[in-house]
């Protein structure tokens, strides 16, 4: 009982940054049936600018709110670069298109920034714990749980009381009709590119902090999570991302604390497993947003 | 108010409107009908800048609109109630409505919606419902509810009883009744023929992408060679050239 | 009944692929070795890699090109069989020292290259079949993203094995490595196999099951509305597509010697697709193309990183030049590639264009051929099918369909009897196109059931009503937009051979008298609109079926072409021997072609009868005119 209660924090700690990023990847999915392989270079540029500015002698109070600018900046552009060539293209077009964008970056890092591990220091506070009888709490899981609640509810009250959030529910749901409605096709794709680009900065914090260390292939990891947790909520919703991070999150850690100890380094392919498990039998996903097929 | 001239659209290799010419003028209701695969739609949809002609021209009060995006179109006052409604179903009713008035500014969205709560008073009791648990009727009123959020000077409806119980398309017609007394212009597409042209000023009969018969309301009422037009028909000798 | 085979153009399907495929070949292999002879043993190394990849990414064509449907795990698969290989054919000595607990004692086992290959292949396939069953489960088809999540799982799953299974394959730090000198001499087995592998990727594009893969990924429901069960091409397909590259695995580890978790992992499935995709994934001559483009691009882009910018001796060596050009430049480079051809040309440098197929069609050109007779002059002579249909009428009773609150279909019947043509005409709405999706199997009934003959077909799936005789045609045109005119009414008489009794009808003649002979060899997707719809009953009534299911055939025809299409409709009918339902809007068509007509208004049949009868039913006049008892006063 006690383990499974340790369990669910500590998943819950890790699925709150699996959902805000995606909540980010499902956001672009809906206005644009784009599955955005490149959401993970957000980190990528995140954690350059990171540790450029840690060298610079700032601190994280710094680090912070510069990070969440540069991945809106960072998103902004590769829309502007790349996916505004591929609007309205087949799904797979456009998914290639992100695949193509987050090779570049990976090697435009790697060529002219380093090739080699960055490191920066870890807020002291990370590693600092509490007990509550017997459970121990990290501090650290506790804030991003805390802030991911606060993120989510922010994103819920754009998305349902501005007329931003309105319109991009709106072109999610039908396209055309809400250009019909005077929906600019511009504004919100691009209000959407920034939307993810908040979210996928806030993630970024949180796993830059736990890192403290960066690379030019570092996005890959928190992308195919971000992805993973996507797909599980079923891609067009965005209730459907925010559980499926939080299901993956604990799928993780229960497994890792569960699985014998021969093959508990198998977690991540355990995971996999079960997630191609899932589209074999449920194709769309686990929250279904079914479309009939027009004849 | 709206004048189209010579207006063709193509998907791909099929030409969908051919040559088309027609005109409203302020405050008249106009009538749009014909048979499934006329071209109606597509000539709305142009129109309402969704889709670009191949040639001809799309006026309103004189200025050249072809080609325009449909929310500048909206901010001249052109606005399209669509095929099937097309509402967002998983937004509420009052929902619904704030999108349809994407293009106003903040303050007059709340004046709008209290104006449309006094002319759809069936939607005031739903004001929290998600658009898809509506009824049909509901439904197609929300539908014109929200084409009307945008204080639209020129109202395009496209097939707004389909789909409807005979009771609510006696609904759709009294509503249409209510906004051609207020004095709104109206360009709308109808299949049920006889009703339409009972409520139309004009109307313009479309066949094959072209432009078969024209006149008013009540003299197209009067054609006996309608119901062939619109079962299949060759009209030939019953061309009219229209006003 | 003719045999399945008779469809099969030996010259097209055999000979001319078998040729274009050697001289694929030969450019490859030919061109390789005056490279590597000008260039040392660098350029003797490329090359060799160079031939390995082209053996797998026609591997990947095989599935990719063939079925649509996009996988991620193509290099999965090629782990497991690297790895595999390597466990086996690696001197037991040496392996002991990573893998000294390997399990079932696989580190004393020690197989020739040859056995090691082909227990690699096996064990791969098995694999492979496991995938492919899950993948038919999830529905894939073309371009469907969960195909592209099981399959990206798999990828992830094996690098996972690979790194933490170290009892097995040495994990990260070690791998697994044949002692120096005791790997792949000379490039003779790389030239056979790649020699085979290019022909059998061209055959089997040829071939029947080829074919009906393709139909499938250019259109999944039509395929199925043909009697095409796309399932059957897509695993046919990937187990051949995943020996290949279980083979060209084994070569891949058994010339470099080594195999590491991330020797198949992301960038070489990145590399693969790039050059997979840069040429044309739909064709062997495109993905082979996008081999050597990738190959080329590559190997300038790696040469200016580490010797700087040379350009007809005029050299460039300014520190900034030095600075861009630098490792990691041939990433970038891909990345690019993959980025600009998805922007500018999505399919592909070559799209789908084929040597073997060019080469053919210049040849055939060159011989004048007879015009067939149009089925007009030969029916009905040899052509009537021979089965007994005395009393295999359509029935349909009772269909309720409902979406989402909107009822749809509330109740509605029909009967059309064996020889009859029946028209079903109704205002926009009525459900014309929901009955006709119910009895092809589209959408699913929430009551009524409807049968031909005394097979109940209710809840059958799509290719096995096809199979039963129910043959549609769509209102938006669905056809196989990239095969030819010919090949898409092939296509559908090479199911009719295997799945439908009784003769049937010639090929050639259906064309001719389709008004097609002249355009047979164009591809489907570049046919003017008429000539389209005119191909689809041409297709459909190849299927030899006992009933004709057109939804809207003369939709976008002016009123001379639909008058044009009643007597081709009635023709083609009476020469296959078939039952024709018919749905339109336009009743003087409908009344022009029908023995019988039903109204549907509002999901319920309003009125059926001669077509005489309905047009003075005063219902019907309401139905279209909207009106109730005052329209039909004024009338």
């Amino acid at each position: 009982m006690t383990e499974l209660a340790q369990n669910v924090i500590d998943g819950l700690g890790r699925g709150s940054i699996y959902a805000l990023l995606a909540l980010g990847i499902a956001v672009i999915f809906g206005v644009m049936h784009l599955l955005n392989f490149a959401h993970g270079e957000l980190i990528t540029v995140s954690g350059y600018v990171a540790y450029w500015v840690f060298s610079a002698g700032l601190n994280w109070y710094w680090i912070a709110p510069l990070v969440v600018l540069v991945s809106v900046g960072t998103a902004l552009a590769i829309e502007q670069v790349a996916f505004r060539w591929v609007r309205g293209a087949a799904d797979f077009t456009m998914l290639l298109t992100s695949f193509g964008v987050h090779f570049v970056v990976q090697a435009v890092f790697f060529m002219y920034v380093s090739a080699s591990v960055r490191n920066f220091d870890r807020p002291r506070w990370i590693t600092n714990t509490f007990d509550v009888g017997p459970v121990t709490i990290e501090v650290f899981d506790v804030v991003v749980v805390a802030v991911t609640a606060l993120t989510l509810a922010a994103t819920a009250a754009v998305l349902l009381r501005t007329m931003f959030g309105l319109s991009l529910r709106a072109a999610a749901e039908d396209f055309d009709a809400a250009r019909l409605m005077g929906v600019k096709s511009d504004r919100v794709i691009r209000g959407a590119f920034a939307l993810s680009g908040v979210l996928a900065g806030i993630a970024a914090i949180f796993w830059l902090m736990r890192a403290g260390q960066t690379t030019p292939s570092a996005g890959i990891t928190p992308m195919l999570k971000g992805v993973l947790a996507a797909l599980i909520g079923g891609l067009g919703s965005l209730r459907g991302a925010v559980l499926g991070g939080l299901l993956l999150g604990l799928a993780e850690v229960l497994l890792r604390s569960r699985l014998p100890d021969g093959i508990a380094g198998l977690t991540d392919g355990v995971v996999f497993v079960l997630i191609a498990l899932l589209f074999i039998f449920r194709p769309g996903g686990l929250i279904t947003v079914s479309r009939a097929e027009r004849v | 108010m709206l004048d189209i001239d010579g207006l063709t659209v193509r998907y791909g290799s099929i030409s969908a409107v051919r040559g088309v010419s027609l005109s409203v003028p302020g405050g008249e209701v106009v009538g749009l009908i014909g048979p499934n695969g006329a071209g109606k739609t597509t000539l709305l949809n142009t129109v309402a800048g969704l889709l670009h002609p191949a040639s001809g021209h799309v006026r309103l009060d004189g200025t050249d609109t072809t080609g325009y995006a449909p929310d500048r179109l909206l901010r001249l006052g052109v606005a399209l109630v669509p095929e099937h409604r097309r509402l967002f179903t998983d937004l509420t009713v009052v929902e619904n409505l704030r999108v349809g008035a994407a293009t106003l500014p903040g303050r007059e969205r709340s004046v709008m919606l209290d104006e449309i709560a006094d002319l759809f008073e069936v939607l005031r009791h739903k004001w929290t419902t998600p658009a898809g648990y509506l009824s049909g009727g509901e439904a197609q009123q929300l539908a014109i509810a929200r084409a009307l959020m945008s204080r639209p000077r020129l109202l395009m409806m496209d097939e707004p009883s389909l789909g409807l119980a005979p009771v609510l398309v006696d609904v759709v017609f009294e509503l249409i009744d209510q906004l051609r007394a207020q004095g709104r212009t109206l360009l709308v597409v109808e299949q049920n023929a006889a009703r339409m042209l009972e409520v139309s000023d004009r109307a313009y009969v479309l066949r094959s992408g072209e432009m078969v018969a024209s006149g008013s309301g009540a003299e197209l009422a009067r054609r006996s060679d309608l119901f062939e037009t619109f079962v299949g028909s060759v009209v030939g000798d019953t061309e009219d050239a229209g006003p | 009944m003719k045999h399945p085979g008779s469809f099969a153009d030996a010259r097209r399907d055999v000979a001319f692929p078998m040729t274009g495929a050697a001289l694929l070949a030969a450019v490859l292999i030919v061109g390789g070795a005056v490279y590597s002879a000008a260039g040392g043993a660098t350029a003797d190394k490329l090359v060799t890699a160079m031939l390995i990849d082209a053996i797998m990414v026609v591997g990947l064509q095989i599935y990719i090109g063939n079925t649509g449907v996009f996988s991620f795990g193509h290099i999965g698969f090629a782990a497991v069989a690297g790895y595999a290989f390597a466990v086996l054919a690696i001197e037991p000595a040496r392996k002991s020292t990573v893998i000294r607990n390997a399990p079932w004692g696989l580190n004393e086992v020690h197989l020739t290259p040859v056995q090691a290959t082909a227990v690699a292949s096996l064990v791969t396939l098995a694999a492979a079949v496991v995938v492919g069953w899950g993948l038919a489960r999830s529905g894939a088809k073309s371009g469907s993203v969960s195909a592209a999540v099981i399959t990206l799982a798999l990828l992830f799953v094996t690098h996972e094995l690979a790194l933490n299974w170290t009892d097995l394959t040495g994990g990260d730090r070690a791998g697994l490595s044949f002692r120096i000198g005791n790997t792949l001499e000379g490039r003779t087995v790389i030239y056979a196999v790649l020699v085979a592998v290019i022909v059998v990727a061209r055959l089997f594009a040829q071939s029947r099951i080829g074919r009906l893969a393709q139909a499938a990924r250019e259109d999944n429901l039509a395929a199925r509305a043909m009697g095409v069960n796309p399932v059957a091409g897509q695993v046919a397909a990937l187990l051949l597509s995943v020996l290949v590259v279980a083979v060209a695995a084994s070569l891949r580890v058994y010339d470099i010697g080594n195999i590491t978790p991330k020797f198949f992992f992301f960038d070489y499935t990145l590399l693969t697709l790039v050059m997979l995709i840069v040429g044309g994934r739909n064709s062997v001559t495109g993905a082979l193309s996008g081999v050597v483009i990738i190959t080329a691009g590559r190997e300038l882009t790696r040469r200016f990183a580490s010797d700087g910018f040379e350009f007809f001796g005029a050299s460039l060596d300014a520190p900034v030049v030095d600075w861009l050009l630098r490792e990691g430049l041939t990433q970038i480079f891909l990345g690019a590639a993959m980025l600009g051809f998805m922007i500018l040309r999505t399919n592909g440098l070559l799209g789908d264009w084929e040597l073997d197929t060019w080469l053919w069609r210049r040849w055939r050109r060159r011989k004048p051929e007879e015009r067939p007779e149009p089925l007009a002059e030969i029916a009905p002579v040899g052509l009537h099918v021979e089965v007994d249909r005395e009393g295999a009428a359509l029935e349909v009773h009772d269909l309720a369909v409902d979406f989402g609150g909107f009822r749809a279909l509330d109740g509605a019947g029909l009967t059309v009897a064996p020889d009859e043509v029946v028209g079903l005409i109704g205002p926009n709405g009525a459900g014309k196109t929901t009955l006709v999706n119910v009895i092809t199997g589209v959408v699913a009934p929430s009551a009524g059931w409807f049968k031909v003959g005394e097979r109940e077909l209710t809840s059958a799936p799509s290719h096995d009503i096809a199979r039963a005789g129910l043959v549609r045609t769509f209102q938006n045109l669905r056809l196989f937009g990239a095969l030819t005119v010919h090949q898409n009414v092939e296509l559908a008489a090479r199911v009719a051979a295997q799945h439908r009794p009784g003769n049937h009808p010639p090929v050639d003649a259906l064309i001719a008298e389709a008004g097609l002979w002249d355009v047979r060899g164009r591809r489907a997707r570049e046919l003017d609109y008429g000539s389209a719809r005119r191909l689809e009953l041409a297709r459909a009534a190849a299927m030899a079926p006992a009933y004709l299911l057109l939804d809207e055939p003369t939709s976008g025809m002016s009123d001379a072409e639909s008058a044009e299409m009643i007597g081709r409709i009635r023709h083609m009918a009476a020469a296959v021997d078939a039952g024709v339902l018919v749905i339109d809007h336009d009743l003087n068509f409908i009344t022009g072609i029908s023995d019988r007509i039903y109204v549907l208004d509002q999901g319920q049949v309003i009125s059926a009868g001669t077509p005489d009868e309905v047009q003075a039913d005063p219902a019907v006049r309401a139905a279209y005119l909207g009106a109730e008892s005052d329209a039909e006063g004024r009338a």
